[in-house]
């Protein structure tokens, strides 16, 4: 049976395979969130040492035993570090890099010294180090798929307990929720899509199938559902690019395209996002840029005419005043100065190249002195509450103000 | 030369064409464990990791530009990629907020990727496989030699050696900056340290250890060289430079029985050298001096011991005062501590008719004196209810010296008796 000239076979598999991008994606943002992105990566290097045991004790090669077995030492790697932590003066990023390389230290050997020690069918056990989807079975498939949906329904379950933990522990704990039992629910779930996702992306990449799908999705919303749900659609994705580049060229192992995939969607979000993204930031910051020179330059003028009575000012001295340069003003400044007479905002005065603000532009001058005299006072009152406000990435300090006038 | 390398390797029954591998695994780990040192106490093992992962895709694009393995073009490939990867990964947190874990996850793993399918696609006319990239090929840096000064000897020792010798001296000319930087980068930097040219320098130097060991272990076991030493002699010592010297020492014991252990079992020598040094991690954790979890636990045990005999002598000591017969021991552990006491002469008598004797009268009167004086100015002090001051007094009534009973009891005014209205032993 085919469908458009794929084999049935291949589109199982690659239903299978979605699957669990979706379920990573979704687990994987509550990791994220919980600042936990990189737990995940010890629990999947030690992955390939499991699968060898499990080969090793049962002399079996499919899909069930090995990933059973890989589940059994993701859990003792997570268990290991958590002794690290505890009983040791070893810090976090330490205890998971030791982590993360003995046990793949262990794999490796365990994985060469199989072949070499004539056990018979050994072959295929390096597949779980790089991702392999083309040899995958539709068996294999519907488990994979089975397993995911019921860790993606296990995070629906638990959502609101999750989000709490992830954005307020000590909170939670103190309103009585469980946050130890839910803290392990999630690493429980990690551990298990970094089972499952072994097949789509191998030991050594499929943390990646956990960690950029949600940090993507983070890019584009600020609400929990729509980023496990954009974070999962985001690991489909690109779980079905690797499954059709597996189909297309075989030498080429799964798990690095899964993740080319994924980085690509995460890079044109990072730029690209409507509020987060680069290019957003970058305009919102020229743009309040550009309103602060504005800003500056309307004072020097209300300064000069305040000064000058009605002999009116030149462009060249409030310029040069407002970009702190006795040569001349700077692009900036001229910009400002070209927009402030766009706006009507100034207007030639009587004599030459002399110019005045319009009754319009003095009031709008004398609103922005008062309003910037209001923050020095909330700046001197409450200093902390304001530079609180600044931290959020805002070149300049009007946003604040509104707050601090009450 | 080869004939010492060779005795060196004679334990493990291997031959001497062995030593050349072993003595270039020596060397690489060695390199690994100085930079790592370093990287530990910064708490930047995750840029150890990163940079491991991010060095083949700089080191694939060299080798197919014509670069040999080991030669100036794949060093200079590894440090581009590695200072990429911390340029993104900063970039990241700075430019998108995003936190550096989860940065340096997408940005390692990403580079990783980009590697592999160019070693996939492109590396099979240049002698580099996905294989020998993720667990490395020691065994045959032996037969891949060029000429230095007359001697034949491994391209990849040679690189190591010249790698590890370069480390060394700049460790040694840099290394109070190193260390101003480490620990306190705020006052290093109002010092006038360069502190970010510094960290690059480290970073860089990193990148040079992990291309000096690719050939040897692969990019990602790498990791297990720079951190696990590391970690293992910060549990050991102290101070900064003890730890440069264990970590070297545990890195070159690590790669020698990690490579004789593999050859024994016929399998990979940079997993088996991982295996090793996580092994000798696990000793660490395990015995080190003070911290150790075995000297803890035994440093437990040994105050809970003392608790137990310390609460059978006042037991005792309570019961002469009212005149009564002493409970008999509840559990194995109060009975265990009856029995010690008594066979060190502290209690005379068997069980059911126990008596203190004038030594264990004593240090009983002084168990109990520490508990009443607390009790007294717990009562004074803390305005608790008189039937909440037993627990904490039962608790310090360990911890208390001579020195501090003296100061609470002039405190209290000598001659007070406790809130419970029973005497205070003296002092002895």
């Amino acid at each position: 049976m085919t469908f458009a000239g794929i084999p049935h076979n291949t589109l199982v598999v690659a239903a299978g395979v979605a699957a669990v991008g979706f379920a990573a994606g979704v687990v994987g943002s509550l990791a994220v969130l919980r600042k936990r992105a990189l737990v995940g990566d010890a629990a999947a290097h030690a992955t390939l040492a499991g699968v060898a045991c499990a080969f090793l004790a049962t002399g079996r090669r499919d899909l069930a035993t090995l990933l059973l077995g890989a589940l059994a030492s993701a859990i003792v790697a997570m268990g290991a570090l958590v002794l690290v932590r505890r009983f040791t003066r070893t810090r976090d990023d330490a205890a998971i890099a030791i982590v993360i390389s003995v046990s793949f230290g262990l794999g490796i050997a365990l994985v060469s010294g199989i072949p070499r020690w004539g056990f018979p069918g050994s072959a295929g056990l390096e597949q779980f180090l790089l991702g392999h989807t083309a040899a995958l079975t539709v068996r294999d498939a519907a488990l994979l798929a089975a397993v995911s949906v019921g860790s993606a329904a296990l995070v629906g379950l638990a959502l609101k307990e999750a989000t709490l933990v992830a954005f307020d522990a000590a909170f939670a704990a103190a309103t009585g929720w469980p946050v130890t039992l839910i803290d392990s629910l999630v690493v429980a779930l990690v551990a298990t899509m970094v089972v499952v996702g072994l097949p789509a992306a191998g030991a050594v990449l499929v943390t990646a199938l956990l960690v950029i799908p949600p940090v993507a999705a983070r890019q584009w919303t600020e609400r929990v559902g729509p980023m496990l749900l954009l974070a999962g659609a985001i690991g489909l994705t690109a779980a079905l690019v690797g499954v059709a580049a597996s189909a297309a060229v075989p030498r080429l192992p799964t798990g690095p395209l899964v993740v080319l995939a994924a980085a690509a969607i995460f890079a044109a979000s990072f730029l690209a996002a409507p509020e987060r993204g680069w290019i957003a930031r970058r305009l919102r910051a020229a743009r309040l840029e550009r309103e602060w020179t504005k800003g500056r330059v309307l004072d020097r003028c209300l300064r000069e005419a305040d000064a000058a009575a009605d002999a009116g000012f030149t462009r060249q001295e409030v310029e040069a005043a407002a970009a702190g340069d006795r040569r001349g003003g700077s692009r900036a400044t001229s910009r400002a100065w070209d927009s402030l007479v766009h706006e009507g905002t100034l207007a030639p005065a009587a004599g030459g190249d002399r110019w005045r603000l319009t009754p319009d532009g003095a009031a709008a001058a004398r609103e922005r002195r008062r309003r910037l005299e209001v923050w020095d006072r909330a700046f001197d009152r409450a200093p902390d509450d304001v530079r609180a406000g600044l931290t959020i990435d805002l070149p300049a300090p009007e946003s604040v103000l509104g707050a601090a006038d009450d | 030369m080869s004939t010492i390398l060779g005795a060196a390797a004679w334990w493990g029954g291997v031959t001497p064409m062995h030593g050349w591998n072993i003595a270039t695994a020596v060397v690489v780990s060695a390199s690994c464990a100085l930079v790592g040192t370093l990287l530990v106490v910064r708490r930047m093992s995750l840029f150890g990791d990163a940079i491991s992962h991010a060095v083949l895709p700089g080191i694939a694009l060299a080798v197919l530009a014509g670069g040999r393995p080991g030669g100036p073009l794949v060093f200079a490939g590894a440090v581009a990629a590695a200072l990429l990867t911390v340029w993104l990964t900063q970039g990241l947190r700075d430019a998108g907020g995003l936190a550096e874990d989860a940065g340096a996850g997408v940005v390692y793993t990403s580079l990783f990727a980009v590697g592999v399918v160019i070693v996939t696609l492109w590396g099979s006319g240049v002698h580099l496989d996905a294989a020998c990239v993720l667990s490395g090929n020691l065994a045959y840096v032996a037969f891949d030699t060029m000429s230095v000064g007359g001697w034949e000897l491994p391209r990849a020792f040679v690189a190591g050696g010249a790698v590890f010798g370069l480390l060394a001296a700049a460790a040694l000319l840099t290394w109070k900056l190193q260390v101003y930087t480490a620990f306190d980068p705020a006052a290093a930097a109002a010092a006038g340290v360069p502190v970010a040219a510094v960290t690059a320098g480290l970073l860089a130097a990193t990148a040079l250890a992990t291309v000096a060991s690719f050939d040897a272990v692969g990019v990602i076991l790498v990791v297990a060289m720079l951190v696990v030493p590391a970690a293992a002699a910060q549990l050991l010592v102290r101070r900064l430079h003890h730890m440069v010297l264990v970590a070297i020492l545990l890195a070159v014991v690590g790669a020698w029985l990690g490579y004789l252990a593999a050859w024994r079992w016929n399998t990979n020598d940079a997993g088996m050298i991982a295996v090793v040094l996580g092994l000798e991690y696990l000793v660490a954790a395990l015995l080190a001096p003070g911290d150790g979890v075995v000297s803890r636990v035994a440093g437990r045990l040994r105050l809970a011991w003392r608790v137990a005999c310390e609460d059978r002598l006042a037991v005792l000591w309570r019961a002469e005062e009212a005149g009564g017969a002493a409970l008999r021991p509840r559990s194995v552990v109060e009975w265990l501590a009856a029995a010690w006491l008594r066979a060190g002469g502290s209690i005379d008598g068997r069980s059911g008719g126990e008596r203190l004797s004038p030594r264990g009268r004593r240090a009983a009167e002084m168990v109990v004196r520490s508990h009443r004086l607390w009790e007294a100015w717990l009562g004074r002090h803390a305005e608790l209810p008189l039937d909440h001051l037993h627990p904490p007094a039962e608790w310090v009534e360990h911890h208390l010296g001579a020195a501090v009973r003296q100061r609470i009891e002039a405190e209290l005014g000598s001659g007070e008796s406790d809130p419970h209205g029973r005497e205070i032993p003296p002092e002895a």
